[in-house]
């Protein structure tokens, strides 16, 4: 029997405002446990939340970029439950006025493409997080995160595979990334995703019984986890059972997914409008506004990329796939001549050491202006394209400009025809039997001379001088 | 010289001449307080702060304000920094709040000492004071009578004359019917008008903070300070306060107050009724107009509001959850048990009831016959409102059924009987209007209140018409015998 | 309603009733549900709910941080903490 696979993603982002979403305490992630934290944050009998505008504009500008309905009226409900990292026993949420309502976004899966239908954005606020497992007999509760903003956008169950959710998460990363509407640190949790996970008859038109798989937060998870959670719930069916609806935390370590069971009991959130929050309006001109200051986007970029700058389609579409690439290369601009040698240095060195590296551009030591200086040594000889290789080496590790490490270790390309010429007089002197070798007929020979004179100007001579010169004396 | 059942305007004139030092004035109040402990009427006493802060007051010499040097006692849900706010529960019965609620702050902004946080029904819930972990509060009309609620130790500690006045909280009535119960005077301003910000919510959509004092014009004191646009509550409203003072001594006549048609008065205890009566003859002496008007949803309001507020507090009350702060109960198995045995051990019986009664109202399946319903029929009891202020200024109805009753003589087999004390006081909470409570006499002894209800934001408008009447009448200056509750 | 719902909603609420108490928490509730569905007979049709007796709409803040750190209070406040978090009895997830 053959079966066919549905999925319906939750992707949480937080939001990159400064402040949270109801409190005016620093979102910064990494603070010391509970400093984050406000009267507001804690739950504090009496205290009253107030709505952050920087939160609706961003959630404003990725409902423009889906294409979806914004609500300019918006309300905010309770959504009622207890756990230990919840401080008012609910969450403000948005039940039946999400600020974004429909929209869509195309994902990429070995190279076709598929429309993926959003169904909904709600802006909601974060928990804190529980540590279950570093004090004994206790969990442990950091209300940092508790407040902060995310926004939650739902997709419809469309779908159909592992490898199609992470290729819907890339699309999903790109997007908010290049909107600044969340820094996109999966590691960091600021974008996760619930995969709803359901198995039928291939053919049927009714949906499986769905299982929940909570909090998956990177790609590589998302693909086992669901992969994982097929197989399993094929079994299941193949067998003659049925698979039961519940939620399920996929467990790295073990490769696995297994039921929660903090969440074994039906809950009934009792939604209503949270009373302490008058509807959130967003007027005419602030939409005006939100659209006039609208970002670049992917597409935009690659063309200008190639227009503005003469970069080849292939290069202008790998720089302009990853905001944080794109703002480097944009960075680096100013001063540096060459473009598609920065283009070329961009798409080869620096984002091999970056993939061996396993970070971000922003995460590095390299600066814009020192990659720009770099780029115009190489393009104006002051250095070899392979002394460079070994300077951008050494500003990997300590992020000392190109020149500090030309200066310190004298690595100046030596241009000058007169020195050259000395070197290349004292190899031909030193070298009779060679010269003569060569004069012979073994024209291979001319390698090793460059070779010697590279080796004395320790890699530093112009290769092009050392041609040049080397040619007219043993020509003589 | 007592300075007890003193005026504002009396102390600040014994401040201004030298009569008496702020401290003298402080500690003579506390001493009040503490020689009527049997009242009840406080939960704890600012005794050390509030007189470090009367002798730095007399050494600033800086009485500007009506309020500078006056004592005042806080209703205990108004959060205080480093002085314990109990909400009379035992779920907070040692939390010390980190900030002051913005009334609170307003209010010694002005120069005006706490002397203490007042015993209340828990968590506001209550019209009796009964509800209070730390027991009932006693009417210092009768021994053994309820104060009313839920501002009963409020009410009592002004009717008593320890302090000038104090600050409550009305959600459904709080403030009005502990007014009318005591004798003196009570004012719930339009929703808004005060901030809410760490004023401990009970129903956040009705609940409102305002004054009790012995005068109409004290109360108008008190709301000077505590009125005005809060950006740490964004439900208070952006809107000019006016100087409550201003207009209060004038001229009533030809103002048009409504009389509501579906209150029948007649099923009301006949001197109640008899009380009534003479107050509108002594309103129309002062040259105001008496128009029957209709509000054909008002008597909605009792099942509209018993749906709404328990919606509301079921929620407001999930964060007492031993996590953070307030009572944990020990030897626990797990998170859930923790939760369970500390709410329950936390929370007395009307609480509970209310909690789960809002619990039920919001649960799948009856949002839309209970919540939602109660949501709409509050419009239209506004929209009732809108229409009857179109042709009158002011509505008038008594603001209780009864006078005070004996301890645990009501609610205590059927809830529901102790809900109908509310049955005019509640619409104005639903519409979000003001109304005020002033004292008209008395019914075997015990006083009986009058209440006014005014337009969107016309507190002034209240303040006036209760003013004139006080002026021209006696009721205000009668004094309980504390004979028995030294 | 019965004692299954009175327990449902005494979950929900996170409440336990005395086992003595619970058959008068049950009439108590009976009769309050009672007094609240009186409202069923007011036409409502195309009303809309009155949620705020404010009818305006919320004021919004700017995306600018006050510092207001009182971790050690918050804490200080808690039944169960360390110099670093607050406590709970440990979750199984």
């Amino acid at each position: 029997m053959s079966w066919e696979t549905v999925i319906g993603l939750e992707t949480h982002v937080q939001l990159s405002t400064k402040t949270k979403l109801f409190s005016r305490a620093s979102t910064a992630f990494g603070a010391s446990p509970n400093t984050n934290v406000n009267l507001i944050d804690c739950g504090l009998p009496g205290v009253l939340p107030s709505v952050n505008k920087e939160a609706f504009y961003k959630a404003i500008r990725f409902g423009m970029a889906i294409g979806a309905h914004i609500n300019q009226t918006s309300i905010f409900d309770r959504k009622n439950y207890f756990y230990a990292d919840l401080p008012k026993g609910y969450q403000i949420t948005q039940m039946d006025l999400p600020i974004v309502l429909g929209g869509s976004i195309e994902i990429l899966n070995e190279n076709s493409s598929k429309t993926i239908n959003i169904t909904r954005a709600h802006l909601e606020e974060d928990a804190g997080k529980s540590i279950h497992d570093e004090f004994e007999g206790f969990s442990a509760i950091d209300l940092n995160r508790a407040g902060t903003p995310l926004l939650e956008i739902v997709s419809e169950p469309e779908i159909s595979s592992a490898k199609e959710a992470v290729a819907y998460m890339k699309a999903m990363h790109q997007l908010v990334t290049y909107l600044d509407v969340s820094d996109g640190n999966m590691a960091q949790g600021s974008l996760r995703c619930d995969a709803n996970v359901s198995i039928r008859k291939s053919g049927d038109s009714e949906l499986g019984i769905r299982t929940e798989i909570k909090n998956i937060n990177s790609f590589k998870f998302i693909e086992k986890a669901i992969n994982f959670e097929i197989k399993r719930q094929i079994k299941v069916l193949e067998s003659g059972e049925k698979v039961t609806q519940e939620t399920r935390l996929y467990d790295s370590a073990k490769d696995e997914t297994r039921p929660m069971r903090s969440k074994e009991f039906a809950n009934d959130y009792r939604y209503f409008p949270e009373p302490d929050l008058l509807p959130v309006v967003i007027s005419n001109e602030e939409m005006q506004k939100i659209k006039d200051e609208f970002p670049e986007l992917p597409n935009e970029k690659e063309t200008r990329y190639q227009n503005e700058y003469g970069l080849s389609s292939y290069d202008a579409q790998i720089i302009a796939s990853s905001k944080s690439m794109a703002d480097f290369f944009e960075s680096s601009l100013t001063g540096v001549k060459n473009y598609s040698l920065l283009a070329n240095w961009l798409i080869g060195e620096i984002s091999a050491y970056l993939n061996k590296e396993l970070i971000e551009i922003h995460e590095s030591k390299l600066s814009s202006e020192n990659i720009a200086m770099l780029i115009n040594r190489i393009d104006d000889q002051t250095i070899s394209g392979k002394i460079g290789k070994s300077i951008f080496e050494e500003m990997c590790i300590n992020g000392s400009s190109p020149d500090q490490i030309i200066e310190s270790k004298g690595l100046k390309q030596i241009t000058d025809d007169d020195s050259i010429e000395k070197v290349v007089d004292e190899v031909i002197e030193n070298n009779s039997e060679q010269v003569q070798g060569f004069k012979s007929g073994k024209e291979k020979l001319f390698g090793f001379f460059v070779g010697q004179v590279m080796k004395k100007t320790q890699g530093k001579a112009n290769p092009q001088t050392v041609n040049k010169i080397l040619k007219e004396k043993l020509a003589k | 010289m007592s300075i007890q059942f003193k005026s504002i305007t009396e102390l600040n004139e014994l401040l201004d001449n030298k009569a008496i030092s702020v401290l003298e004035l402080t500690q003579e109040s506390i001493q009040l307080a503490k020689k009527y402990s049997e009242l009840n009427c406080f939960v704890t006493l600012n005794e050390e702060n509030s007189s470090n802060r009367a002798s730095a007051i007399d050494r600033d010499q800086k009485n500007t304000s009506l309020l500078s040097g006056i004592p005042l006692a806080q209703k205990d849900l108004f959060c205080t920094e480093g002085l314990r706010t109990t909400c009379s529960s035992k779920i907070l019965s040692n939390f010390i709040p980190p900030y002051t609620a913005t009334v609170v702050e307003k209010l010694e902004d002005a120069g005006s000492i706490t002397i203490g946080k007042t015993n209340m029904d828990e968590f506001a819930m209550g019209s009796s004071n009964e509800t209070s972990f730390f027991g009932s509060v006693h009417n210092p009309w009768k021994k053994g009578f309820v104060p009313g609620g839920s501002s009963g130790g409020s009410a009592a500690a002004v009717a008593a004359g320890i302090v000038p006045a104090a600050t409550g909280t009305d959600t459904g009535g709080s403030i009005r019917q502990p007014a009318a119960h005591c004798g003196i005077t009570g004012l719930k301003p339009t929703y808004g008008r005060i901030s809410r910000w760490g004023m401990i919510a009970f129903a956040s959509s009705l609940d409102q903070a305002g004054p009790l004092a012995r005068s109409a014009e004290d109360c108008a004191i008190l709301l000077n300070s505590m009125s005005g646009y809060d950006s740490k509550d964004t439900t208070s409203l952006n809107s000019d306060v006016p100087n409550f003072l201003e207009n209060i001594n004038q001229s009533i006549k030809g103002k048009k107050i409504g009389i509501i048609k579906e209150f029948d008065l007649s099923d009301l205890d006949t001197e109640v009724q008899k009380r009534f009566d003479e107050s509108k003859k002594a309103y129309e002496n002062l040259g105001a107009e008496f128009i029957e008007v209709s509000l054909p949803n008002i008597s909605a309001s009792v099942p509209t509001y018993y749906s709404i507020a328990p919606a509301e507090c079921s929620s407001n009350l999930s964060r007492y959850d031993g996590v953070r702060f307030g009572h944990r109960a020990e030897n626990t198995d797990d998170l859930n048990d923790l939760y369970i045995k500390s709410r329950s051990e936390g929370f007395g019986d009307e609480v509970k009831r209310r909690i789960l009664i809002g619990t039920y109202a919001l649960s799948a399946g009856y949002y839309d016959a209970y919540y939602k319903k109660a949501q709409q029929v509050r419009r239209l009891i506004k929209n009732d409102f809108d229409q009857v202020f179109k042709s009158i200024d002011l509505l008038m109805t008594p603001t209780s059924p009864y006078t005070a009753f004996k301890f645990e003589s009501k609610g205590t087999q059927n809830p529901v009987e102790l809900y109908l004390e509310d049955l005019f006081t509640i619409s104005s909470n639903l519409a979000g209007l003001p109304a005020i409570s002033i004292p008209h006499g008395q019914v075997n002894s015990l006083p009986v209140g009058l209440q006014l209800i005014g337009n969107f934001l016309r507190e002034d408008e209240l303040l006036n018409a209760a003013h004139v009447f006080q002026q021209n009448s006696d009721f205000h200056h009668a004094k309980p015998n504390l004979e028995n509750f030294k | 309603m019965d004692q299954e719902t009175v327990r449902t909603i005494c979950y929900l609420a996170r409440l336990e009733i005395d086992q003595n108490k619970s058959v008068k928490i049950q009439k108590d509730l009976e009769t309050i549900i009672e007094l609240i569905g009186s409202l069923q007979s007011i036409d409502t049709f195309d009303i809309e709910p009155l949620y705020n007796p404010l009818e305006m709409t919320a004021f919004k803040h700017d995306d600018l941080e006050t510092s207001d750190n009182k971790k050690n209070k918050f804490l200080e406040n808690a039944a169960e903490s360390n110099e670093d978090y607050f406590l709970v009895p440990r979750v199984v997830e």
